[in-house]
């Protein structure tokens, strides 16, 4: 048994008046893909907020609970969210490359953090990264070029690489298939499979295909609540609970 | 008695449509005929075949009666002795003969003028009396017409379509027209300057001085007479001092715009946007006439006093007053295009952001500035463009004299105050002081419309990339 890097404990979420978030206690095992899946509005993407403090941005966003990174409170309020974030890199769910060069889209997060101080350090984090996200190949001679130049998959993988350049120990994927092609998305999984050797991995998906083809442990959310969570496997053969084996054959959601 | 007809048309128009709809009820209950639309469209229908013909007529008529009855009366005038010499003489004799019959001349009053007075209240009787009759004519012509339509289950639906059609396109026309209007008398009457001043010594001379050809017949300049003049028109002064006046305005304009700008998209909370907003863009709705003695009678003399108390010479009217309060005119202009842009820039750039532990600064000057800079570059040279065709500041506060100079302190001038100078008091059509204002109105034109197509041209690219 992995240990465990992130530990939810009674996790609540409140978007304005209405909760989105109930007790949520879900132990999420390093250098392990877990999926998390579930209808939409369910409360999955608002979960993997809660690791990055994503949820900040939204004013009427309110989290309580306890919720913890190597026994680090993330919810604490004198935690320094910047450290969190290189810590905790994001993907989304429409490839979002900056309107900048490769090079520049990629090199961004180092220097915020003041990573790669001279221009060959620099170059050799994005060629890493780029290499990576299995993208350097494909990029290597064109670095100059926006970034918005590449097709959707070449520039979701840039992302990805974007969100590696700050070395984090985490990566959370909010659906980062969702607009793909099947191609595109299959390179997308390759990659998350080598990935998970360095790093812990939170993905959220709409596809149990997916799901089980990459993760190793599975979560299941409904109405805001964690229904169900095990292995993969378990998950998708012999569920324990009623509801996860109806959505699961398709019978709702 | 124009006004009289066109308002019996319209009542007449309005019973009629009252009357078709019925009608139209009547017949399809009665005949049992289920007609191609509903009766409120042989309404319209009837409305529109009642008023548009009569009202096209009575325009025609109304643009022609005048010159015909004249063209007459100068005829009969002259048959009856009277001699012109010329078409002004002509022109004389006809205003006596209308100020006569309507009782207003008091000067002699020969045979001749009375008898053509006669034959004049004659023809206006007449006309009136045939322009009434035929307007009614028309009318019940087309209402028989219309009416008769409707018996005949005619598509009214459709008619009334294209009709409406057709009025939307007269009034684009309209607008169209006039604008190519305006260019083509600008471009007449500046064709006219140029043929008497090269255009070289107006692009590349650098006096403006335009009293020294106030008297001068433009169609009999001698060679000498025109080695005087040449210097008289120099564009120079005035772009310079415009662009200076415009510089200055864009250096307040420009960052004050863009930081409350960008404080308005990316800080303020929904509270204090929706009550800074509009007192923003209140300062948009002063009219320009305010700032402009606001800036003649406050911010001038301010100045001058301020630079009194430090020992320099400063004209109290001057090119910082007027750029100064020019820019804060233009303030909101710049502020609420960059919000506008700011806000459209999509949020999951801001996430991207975030996620990789930018703070909200960073996040704003690295990506969003960037993506929106297209965007605000475009909305600064439509403030730009503003700034050049801005007349009243800068008539009240930047002076008169077209001094070629780079000193904020000095009175400079633009070209818009020198067209107001040019046009203001009694003016010789044909001297070149006066075409000159054509001239410089073109040059304005030609200057605002390129920084307006590039300007659009930015924001539209911008717009595109994220659409």
């Amino acid at each position: 048994m992995s240990n465990i890097k992130i530990k939810s404990k009674n996790l609540d979420v409140f978007y304005g008046d209405k909760q989105a978030l109930f007790d949520v206690n879900l132990d999420l095992n390093e250098k392990e893909v877990t999926a998390l899946i579930g209808p939409s509005g369910c409360g999955k993407s608002t979960f993997i907020r809660c690791i990055n403090r994503m949820n900040d941005v939204i004013d009427i966003c309110k989290v309580t609970g306890n919720i913890e990174m190597d026994g680090m409170d993330i919810n604490d309020k004198n935690l320094d969210v910047v450290a969190l974030r290189e810590k905790v890199g994001m993907v989304f769910q429409k490839p979002n490359p900056f309107p900048k060069s490769i090079y520049d889209n990629i090199s961004y997060g180092p220097k915020i953090h003041g990573k790669g101080e001279t221009k060959s350090e620099l170059d050799e984090i994005v060629e890493n990264s780029l290499r990576k996200s299995a993208l350097w190949e494909e990029v290597k001679d064109r670095l100059d070029e926006p970034g918005t130049s590449l097709s959707g998959g070449q520039q979701q993988r840039l992302c990805i690489a974007r969100a590696i350049s700050v070395n984090p120990e985490v990566i959370l994927m909010d659906e980062p298939c969702s607009a793909l092609d099947p191609i595109a998305t299959a390179k997308i999984e390759e990659l998350i499979d080598e990935l998970k050797k360095t790093y812990t991995i939170v993905i959220v998906t709409h596809s149990m295909a997916q799901a089980v083809r990459v993760s190793q442990k599975t979560g299941f959310f409904h109405l805001g609540k964690l229904i169900e969570v095990g292995k993969t496997e378990k998950i998708f053969k012999n569920p324990d609970n009623k509801m996860t084996q109806d959505y699961i054959t398709g019978r709702f959601g | 008695m124009n006004i009289v007809l066109i308002f019996l048309i319209s009542i007449f128009s309005i019973s009629l449509f009252f009357y078709g709809k019925s009608k139209t009820k009547t017949i399809s209950i009665k005949d049992n005929i289920k007609l191609n639309a509903l009766p409120k469209f042989y309404g319209y229908y009837l409305v529109l075949w009642c008023s548009i013909p009569a009202l096209v007529f009575l325009l025609v008529w109304s643009l022609f009666e005048p010159t015909i009855i004249k063209s007459i009366i100068i005829e009969t005038a002259a048959n009856q002795g009277a001699v012109f010499n010329d078409k002004n003489e002509a022109n004389l004799v006809y205003e006596k003969i209308k100020a006569i019959h309507l009782g207003t001349y008091f000067g002699d009053i020969d045979s001749i003028l009375k008898e053509s007075a006669l034959a004049y209240a004659k023809f206006i009787n007449l006309f009136t009396n045939s322009k009434v009759v035929l307007i009614f004519g028309i009318i019940i012509a087309s209402v028989v017409y219309s009416l008769k339509k409707i018996r005949n289950n005619n598509k009214a639906r459709d008619d009334v379509e294209v009709i409406l059609k057709g009025l939307l396109f007269v009034s684009s026309l309209i607008a169209i027209l006039t604008t190519l209007g305006i260019i083509f008398s600008l471009l007449f009457e500046s064709i006219k300057f140029f043929s008497v001043i090269n255009i070289f010594d107006y692009l590349f001379g650098t006096n403006w001085s335009p009293q020294r050809a106030f008297v001068r017949d433009a169609s009999s300049i001698t060679a000498a007479e025109y080695e005087e003049l040449k210097d008289a028109f120099g564009f120079i002064p005035l772009i310079a001092g415009t662009s200076f006046i415009a510089f200055i305005a864009m250096l307040v304009a420009v960052p004050v715009g863009l930081f409350s700008g960008i404080y308005m998209a990316e800080y303020a909370s929904t509270k204090v946007r929706r009550v800074s907003k509009p007192i923003i863009e209140i300062l948009a709705g002063i009219p320009t006439v305010v700032y402009g003695f606001f800036a003649a009678l406050t911010v001038g003399p301010f100045f001058r006093q301020v630079g009194e108390n430090l020992g320099l010479t400063v004209s109290s009217e001057s090119a910082l007053a007027a750029g100064l309060i020019m820019g804060i005119m233009i303030i909101p202009y710049v502020s609420s295009l960059s919000d506008d842009v700011i806000n459209s820039v999509p949020q999951s750039l801001r996430d991207g952001s975030y996620a990789v532990g930018a703070t909200k600064s960073e996040t704003i000057k690295q990506v969003v500035i960037p993506a929106a800079l297209p965007g605000i570059i475009g909305s600064v040279l439509l403030a730009v463009s503003r700034a050049i065709g801005e007349t009243m500041i800068v008539v009240m506060a930047a002076g008169l004299a077209a001094n070629l100079t780079i000193n904020p302190l000095e009175s400079t001038t633009t070209i818009t105050t020198q067209i107001v100078m040019i046009l203001v008091g009694d003016q010789e059509f044909d001297s070149p002081k006066t075409q000159s204002a054509f001239a410089l109105g073109l040059t304005l034109f030609i200057a605002t419309l390129v920084l307006n197509y590039i300007a659009q041209r930015a924001v539209k690219k911008y717009r595109e990339k994220y659409d």
